[in-house]
């Protein structure tokens, strides 16, 4: 064997290695963010998910954990970069700002066919302008946490389910003696999160699917004038709701038994239990106005518009919010949103605690999906609340909020 | 002061040597400030030039993906003009600043004159006195934002039992008292740089001239005010303008305490810049404030240190 | 004191002026001592609520009204803390970090400053207040300019590329500052030791710089502390988990919607107590025993 043919043959086991060797045609490596509160540590239950993805289809996945507070802005950052994952989780609210950027694929036509499995609620949050760009991967609603001890001392028997219990409850629990409330409410952004349900319930709307602003009609005014004056006038609510910026500051006086009641959601659950284990309450859905209604929160997951791996990342946002989300939430204490995770036996399945939330879930609606909705929650109707809280008339607040809401749905 | 040019005789000659004369004695302090030059051009004008560009496009999420960034010229100033929480911003602003310089430089003076002495335990009290600066600021922030509590806020606690106030206080949810909460806040950061800084500058007086003042009779007032204030003049207007800059930049204190609320009464113009950039991802509008800010930062240091060195040639 | 002569007959007023001399001294020892305390416990007492709250078991944390002493005192938030995240991983990535930015600045800040202050030269005069310009602009509306300038040069998500985007914002204060240290150091020094013989470069090393020590100190201790205290450049910058520094820790110990308090608080304590360490040991160098009486007049 001379030279030659041994570089020839050493070129051609070269070519044959590298045949052999090369991954399946369609195996892509997927980067991926997610939320670190899912992925809080080598044994997050996601990466186990991750390798069953791994071993079913061959894709692989490169997860970074992302600290709830810094997503927003390193997915803006990254993405106006050119840059940024090719699978997201999102708030549910953040889908719009970024679809009407055009920074996320449309997958209208991919998700039509498993469209069905979804609850109506959170599958909407993903629908911007008529196209689908988001799959729910778990949802949250609010529901009230009751004080049993303080609601019977104040003498009442059951839970309020309708506003006119509601607010005896809040007035009776509220004792200037011993300094107690009836209910922990939140200011700003907080505020206005507990707020949308309550417009609901009255048969008010925020913004109706056309595109209409309804924030001043008489039914969503009252709603908001309800409950601004359970501070104002009756008193029931603590100082906190001026100026509670996060649920700690909310659930606050909750925990320490001076409020009775608080609008929350299943975050909550673990969180009182913490900070105080002695704590007795109970979990109710909302009280019901005109009909039940209720602020349905949670995350999604999109695909970056322009990405490399289109067809791997549908798979695994398909993956992980199909079938298996419904184990795979559960042991994150969270709600998969498929509708088979809303039916009776599932919810039984649930702790007893978490069952209110889900047995409101057909009462859930998503908040408007419009690009500016960021902006319309955190200045428009954070400062309604804000100024309603602090004696501005109902009427007057929500009219402002109305045409600043209009001006920005005109850009 | 001249530079000499002559080289020293009898000294065995080193590798510096070559920088005593001719090429060697001129090129040197080029290439004393070279890296500081190369760093500050290459890492920092771009950025800054990019920055204020910016302020006259249109340039917000939308525009940035779609590549189809217009040249406004001055829209987004005007648009920033029309806001009115820009007035609110501004007024907080100016109040924000001038409580915070004056307060930090006048306390820091006060600590720098304390501290500037030889007593037993006095390390003991310099570390401690600096304890504000080095706390990480997010840390610093949300632990006085957990004091401030109207629930469970130490602070609240403690003004009670001393009497000042008969029940707990919303201090950063009421609109008179927001701005001045976190006033308090970013002066308790901030003045333990001015008095180290005040401190450093004190140690270098001689003392020969302290000397020579008291032998003349002088009180220690007197001492103060024509003395040892003269010497450290520079490092005093050092300290004034750092604080200035970092006080009008200081966004960790108002964000994550007040967010700029209730009701945009601590608003400040940094806070207003981020809320267009980052809330309504808007970035011509936030570049605009920016760019304001920037200039306005730059004509007041400018003129101040202009008075400054007048007053120093004479 | 002076040991004034006295005479005979005024040794008895002479003695109660010592006296009363040595009264008002006392008092002026209590005053400063006690202005001394009132000073600390205002600078030290949100530190101790850090530590205090760091110290209280977890159902204490919202218990109305608080106690100044915790009740309870458990470690549990540190071991959640110190076992469960990756805080010593952190804590090397901001250490690497701070130590690089630390030396690089000070090495340039010092030779920078040092030929501005000392010498006219081209721009010697313009250059310090550019330096000082370059300071000025909100460092969050940099945040996209810089990102694309780190993808360009395949830095992003590294504590290397870090650097530069932090001497950045620092070196132009340090050059400005060390300037201003270099100014105050007399002239009459150097020349003394430029007339005993010494090279400039001996006359710097040997003379000046002892100096500026206090100043020197001042800066290094400035930019240590904004270093390793940095969020918004290095949260921006960094993806992956390995690459955090502790002030990211930090941020990721704020939940999504609820906090443990505990443990936060923990974490701000480890943050801050290797910096606080290192200035305590730091602190005696701003005392300059050198050259305080070296010049006469």
């Amino acid at each position: 064997m001379n030279v030659r043919s041994i570089l020839k043959g050493g070129a051609a086991a070269a070519v044959l290695a590298l045949g052999l060797g090369s991954s399946p045609a369609f195996a892509d490596n997927i980067v991926m963010w997610v939320n670190a509160a899912l992925a809080n540590g080598p044994d997050a239950p996601l990466y186990e998910e991750l390798k069953a993805f791994q071993a079913a289809t061959g894709h692989t996945v490169e997860v970074q954990a992302v600290p709830p507070i810094e997503m927003e802005q390193k997915l803006f950052v990254a993405l106006s970069g050119g840059a940024g994952p090719d699978v997201m989780t999102l708030d549910i609210a953040w889908v719009a700002g970024l679809a009407d950027a055009g920074l996320l694929a449309d997958i209208t036509e991919k998700a039509g066919p498993i469209a069905s499995q979804y609850q109506p609620g959170p599958y909407s949050s993903g629908l911007f302008e008529q196209k689908q760009y988001a799959l729910p991967l778990y949802t949250n609603n609010v529901a009230l946490l009751v004080n049993d001890r303080m609601l019977a001392d104040a003498g009442i028997q059951k839970a309020p389910a309708t506003w006119q219990e509601f607010h005896d409850a809040a007035v009776a629990m509220t004792n200037k003696e011993k300094q107690t409330y009836g209910v922990s409410f939140g200011g700003n952004r907080m505020g206005a999160f507990q707020l949308y349900s309550f417009i609901w319930q009255n048969g008010g709307d925020i913004i109706d699917a056309e595109g209409k602003s309804h924030v001043a009609d008489p039914a969503s005014v009252e709603a908001v004038d309800f409950l601004a004056k359970l501070y104002t006038e009756s008193k029931a609510m603590p100082d906190s709701v001026l100026t509670a910026g996060n649920w700690d500051e909310v659930h606050a006086p909750f925990v320490q038994e001076r409020a009775g009641m608080v609008v929350t959601g299943d975050w909550a659950l673990a969180a009182v239990a913490k900070a105080n284990p002695d704590l007795k309450f109970s979990v109710h859905p909302l009280p019901a106005g005109k009909q039940a209604a209720t602020v349905i929160g949670g995350f999604d997951l999109a695909i970056k518009a322009n990405t490399s791996v289109p067809e791997a990342s549908f798979e695994l946002v398909k993956w992980l919010s199909g079938e298996r989300s419904i184990a795979l939430m559960r042991k994150y204490n969270r709600l998969s949103a498929l509708k088979k995770a809303a039916t009776p036996e599932a919810i039984a399945a649930l702790p007893p605690n978490m069952q209110p939330f889900m047995q409101q879930a057909a009462a859930g609606r998503a908040r408007p999906v419009v690009a500016a909705w960021t902006q319309m929650h955190t200045d428009v109707f954070a400062n309604a609340w804000d100024s309603v809280i602090r004696g501005k008339p109902a009427k007057e607040a929500m009219a402002e909020a109305d045409a600043a809401i209009k001006n920005l749905l005109e850009k | 002061m001249s530079a000499r040019t002559v080289p020293p005789s009898g000294l065995k000659p080193t590798w510096s040597s070559i920088f005593e004369t001719g090429l060697g004695a001129r090129a040197y302090p080029y290439l004393m400030v070279l890296p500081a030059v190369v760093i500050v051009l290459g890492v920092v004008v771009y950025p800054v030039l990019s920055g204020i560009m910016t302020a006259f496009y249109d340039v917000t999420l939308r525009s940035l993906n779609s590549g189809d960034m217009d040249f406004v010229g001055l829209r987004n100033f005007e648009r920033v003009f029309a806001d009115p929480n820009f007035v609110r911003a501004l007024q907080n602003t100016v109040v924000w600043v001038i409580l915070n310089v004056v307060a930090q430089l006048g306390l820091g003076l006060a600590l720098a004159l304390l501290l500037h002495r030889a007593m037993p335990g006095i390390g003991f009290f310099r570390s401690g006195i600096l304890v504000p600066w080095v706390v990480p600021s997010v840390v610093a922030v949300l632990t006085w934002r957990w004091m401030y509590d109207p629930s469970v806020g130490i602070v609240n606690e403690l003004l009670v039992k001393l009497g000042v106030i008969d029940a707990y206080h919303p201090w950063l949810g009421d609109t008179a008292t927001s701005l001045y909460a976190v006033t308090v806040e970013s002066i308790w950061k901030g003045t333990p740089f001015v008095m180290l800084l005040l401190l450093a500058a004190l140690q270098l007086v001689p003392k020969s001239i302290l000397e020579a003042a008291s032998m003349d009779g002088a009180s220690r007032w007197k001492k103060l005010w024509y003395v040892i204030l003269p010497q450290i003049r520079v490092s005093f207007a050092i300290a004034a303008v750092l604080t200035f800059i970092l006080t009008v930049n200081n966004f960790n204190a108002i964000w994550l305490m007040t967010e700029g609320g209730p009701l945009n009464s601590s608003e400040i113009l940094f806070t207003l810049a981020y809320k267009y950039g980052f809330k309504r991802f808007d970035l011509g509008l936030a570049s605009a404030v920016a760019t304001m800010l920037f200039v306005g930062l730059v004509v007041a240091t400018t003129v101040y240190l202009k008075l400054i060195q007048a007053r120093e040639e004479d | 004191m002076t040991a004034a002569i006295f005479s005979h007959d005024s040794r008895s007023s002479a003695a109660t002026g010592i006296a009363a001399h040595n009264r008002s001294k006392a008092l002026r020892k209590i005053l400063t001592y006690a202005a001394l305390w009132i000073a600390f416990v205002w600078a030290v007492f949100p530190f101790y609520w850090m530590i205090a709250t760091s110290l209280r078991a977890k159902d204490e944390i919202f218990q109305r009204p608080p106690s100044l002493v915790p009740h309870t005192v458990t470690i549990q938030n540190y071991i959640d803390l110190l076992v469960g995240a990756q805080f010593w991983r952190f804590a090397m990535n901001s250490l690497l970090l701070t130590a690089s930015v630390t030396l690089v600045s000070v090495l340039i800040s010092v030779t920078a400053g040092y030929a501005m202050a000392r010498h006219r030269f081209k721009g010697s005069v313009v250059l310090p207040l550019f330096m000082l310009y370059g300071q000025m602009f909100p460092p969050v509306l940099l945040l996209i300019p810089f990102y694309a300038q780190l993808r360009l040069l395949g830095w992003l998500d590294s504590l290397w590329g870090l650097i530069p985007v932090y001497l950045s914002y620092m070196l132009p204060l340090c050059v400005w500052l060390m300037r201003g240290f270099f100014s105050q150091v007399p002239h009459s020094l150097e020349d003394a030791a430029r007339m005993d013989g010494c090279t400039r470069w001996q006359a710097f090393w040997k003379v000046i710089l002892p100096m500026a020590k206090p100043g020197i100190v001042a800066v290094a201790t400035w930019v240590m502390i904004h270093s390793w205290n940095e969020f918004l450049y290095a949260s921006t910058f960094i993806l992956s988990e390995k690459n955090r520094t502790l002030p990211l820790g930090l941020s990721g110990l704020i939940g999504q919607y609820t906090t443990d308090w505990g443990v936060l608080m923990a974490g701000g304590v480890i943050t801050a107590l290797p910096i606080l360490l290192v200035f305590f040991f730091l602190q005696k160098h701003l005392v300059s025993g050198v050259g305080g009486g070296a010049v006469k007049g």
